[in-house]
């Protein structure tokens, strides 16, 4: 185990492709610049093999082994860089493969370390089972004289019995946990996730289609008739591609979804239709859970979940999703499964007050009477139509209702291990947070808040977000709850 | 939960006073940018965005210092650092010495010239920062000295 290893000699194959098609758009301005010259120096000849070598070079020079309780990682040839990371410090292991890495059998394993993009060691690429058993080496290691932590299944593991488990990893150990079931897929044009991939998708057609607009012939003429058509037609023709879009992006990310838990306890997701990407944490790692509510979900009956813990990177984005769009009942049973608290996973909340009702409202309010407060001033002095102001009981129901909901969705609760804070609207969650794992507190009080005696208690955490709130509590409230949740620190202060 | 024990050093005020009057000088500079920039003959808008400056201005060099002096306040003991600050928006952090990972002694240009220090102790967290300022420099090297004891005594994973 210690000797050092290459990564996989097919990636010889890939290093150069990849290269070429991050250099594509250079090499197609060459060639187009060159189709109108007579200049016929062939310069991608003497590119091409200079990009093999380069490939060839990158693979000769980068090489990794574990020893001592580390794992290194050595690369470059004139600047060699070498990263070493403590096996106890691993906390989330990642194997991406993209297409071609799926048609060579391959896969990058990415270990995660901290927080942070410095805290990471990259291996692009392995054999797609090499890669699994290096996984399996450095997240089911648990022997306490090496992690100096309690096994994360309360009971001691027996070493011998691990490495052989290690050795042919059975897939019998693993307990699955959830299966992605394409009924769900109806729920994709219902997050704000789908609809922000739909719209940039929109964008990008618009984009490419008002460069081509004035050329061609064919495009005016459709552009022609879908101006003809009535106006309700345009919005079925739009909901129709945003709606499609969305699930596209939904059957591409979670294709396959599927969530599983060995004995010692570590959650693996697998997921993806054409980029396959597997996720493991590492159980002691884990320091809650965010059950999402966004409110096209919540009228569907649906949630999703996440995993709050440290080490997963904020641009690795979606490899903390448990649970992709879901029924609730579905999404509540795995949450149980995972956080073993009734109380804190559905639990009745308590409510945050009048004060917070007030504020909600306000502020929902607000922002519309500004808007209409203009139209009229529109109105008087340029003239506009009073047409727009037709809509203003609207748009007011609208957002008293908001403002409203927003509050329902505030409360929080401390159970015996967990705190639980739930807030927004549009973007409704609830997170379940570990008491442990709570690394202090903050009390924030803004210059209103003061006047009507709340406050937004922040529970700060090495996990996920860094911090979780509990917003426009009342003031003694807020300081019960931590006392409550940190006894021994609030009692030095009392 | 009772206020943090110790105020920060009174030359905090003189301090916080300095660092307002850079920022109140440096809108000046850009309103006589304006001044010779603008082509105009009247002159009443930059007298009115003037005044407005002077009385926004003056209420925030006296106000502000001597505000955040009554509010800032911190505690530290064996186990745990307490502070308390902010003048319009304040704010208590609260933070077991188990869970520290750094604990720096800053000295700014402003700091230095009254001889003043601010301590920051940062946890595995990166929103739960706790930072004093305005700590007469041997308090704030005291501090410093006391916290690190305390907190390798109180070991733990950080996270």
């Amino acid at each position: 185990m210690s000797e050092w290893r290459r990564l996989n000699a097919r990636m010889l194959l890939v290093h150069p492709i990849e290269t070429l098609v991050r250099l594509l758009p250079a090499v197609l301005v060459v060639l187009i610049a060159r189709s109108g010259s007579d200049n016929d120096a062939r310069w991608e000849l003497i590119a091409l093999p200079v990009i093999v070598a380069w490939g060839v070079l990158r693979w000769v020079t980068t090489r990794y082994r574990i020893i001592d309780g580390q794992i290194e990682l050595q690369r470059g040839l004139l600047n060699k860089q070498t990263t070493t990371a403590r096996l106890d410090k691993v906390r989330t292991v990642d194997l991406t493969a993209r297409l071609h890495h799926r048609i060579l059998g391959l896969a990058k394993v990415e270990i995660s370390t901290g927080g942070g993009q410095r805290d990471r060691l990259v291996l692009d690429s392995l054999l797609l089972d090499e890669g699994r058993r290096l996984r399996a080496e450095l997240l089911h290691r648990a022997d306490p004289e090496v992690t100096s932590m309690p096994a994360p299944t309360g009971t001691p593991i027996d070493l011998d019995e691990l490495a052989s488990g290690v050795e042919t990893a059975p897939a019998s150990d693993e307990e699955v946990l959830l299966r992605l079931d394409p009924s769900w897929i109806r729920y994709a044009p219902l997050t704000t996730t789908g609809l922000a991939t739909a719209a940039a998708g929109l964008g990008f057609l618009t984009q490419g289609f008002s460069r081509l607009g004035d050329t061609s012939e064919l495009i005016v003429e459709r552009a022609r008739w879908v101006r003809d058509l009535d106006w309700w037609v345009d919005a079925v023709l739009v909901l129709v591609l945003i709606c499609s879009l969305a699930v596209s992006a939904y059957v591409l990310t979670f294709w396959g979804f599927r969530l599983t838990r060995n004995r010692l306890g570590s959650l693996h997701t697998r997921r993806g239709l054409l980029t396959t990407r597997e996720t493991s944490i590492d159980p002691a790692r884990i320091r809650g859970i965010q059950i999402d509510e966004p409110l096209g979900l919540r009228l569907a009956g649906a949630r999703r979940l996440k995993v709050v813990t440290t080490g997963l990177l904020k641009e690795q984005g979606g490899s903390d999703w448990l649970c992709p769009p879901a029924p609730a009942a579905a999404v509540t049973a795995l949450s149980r499964e995972i956080t073993p608290d009734d109380a804190a996973v559905s639990g009745e909340l308590r409510a945050h007050g009048p004060a917070a009702r007030r504020r909600r409202v306000t502020r929902a309010v607000v922002p519309v009477l500004v808007v209409l407060a203009l139209l009229v001033v529109a109105r008087t002095v340029w003239g506009w139509s009073a047409a727009l102001l037709g809509i203003a009981p609207a748009l007011l129901v609208t957002s008293v209702a908001l403002g409203i909901d927003r509050y329902r969705s505030l409360g929080h609760v401390v159970t015996p291990r967990h705190l639980v804070t739930r807030h927004g609207s549009l973007d409704r969650q609830r997170v379940v947070l570990d008491r442990d794992g709570i690394i202090g507190w903050k009390v924030e009080q803004s210059f209103f808040q003061r006047r009507a005696a709340i406050a937004t208690l922040v529970a700060t955490t090495a996990a996920g977000r860094q911090h979780y709130d509990v917003v426009d509590v009342p003031i003694e409230e807020a300081y019960a709850v931590l006392a409550e949740v940190s006894p021994e620190l609030a009692g030095q202060f009392r | 939960m009772r206020e943090p024990a110790h105020r920060v050093s009174t030359r905090a005020i003189g301090m916080w006073t300095v660092e307002a009057l850079t920022v109140v000088l440096v809108l000046l500079g850009g309103q006589v940018i304006w001044w010779f920039v603008d082509d105009r003959p009247s002159r009443s808008a930059h007298w009115i965005v003037g005044a407005v400056w002077l009385v926004l201005s003056i209420a925030y060099v006296v106000v502000m210092p001597r505000w955040r002096f009554r509010v800032h306040r911190w505690e530290a003991t064996e186990h745990a650092i307490y502070t308390q600050s902010g003048w319009l928006r304040q704010e208590r952090r609260i933070a077991p010495l188990s869970r520290v990972q750094t604990i720096d002694l800053e000295r700014g240009p402003v700091s230095q010239l009254f001889t003043l220090a601010s301590v920051t102790v940062t946890t595995a967290s990166a929103a739960g920062p706790l930072t004093i300022h305005g700590l007469d420099l041997p308090v704030a090297r005291e501090l410093v000295e006391a916290l690190t004891t305390s907190a390798v005594r109180e070991r733990g994973d950080a996270t």
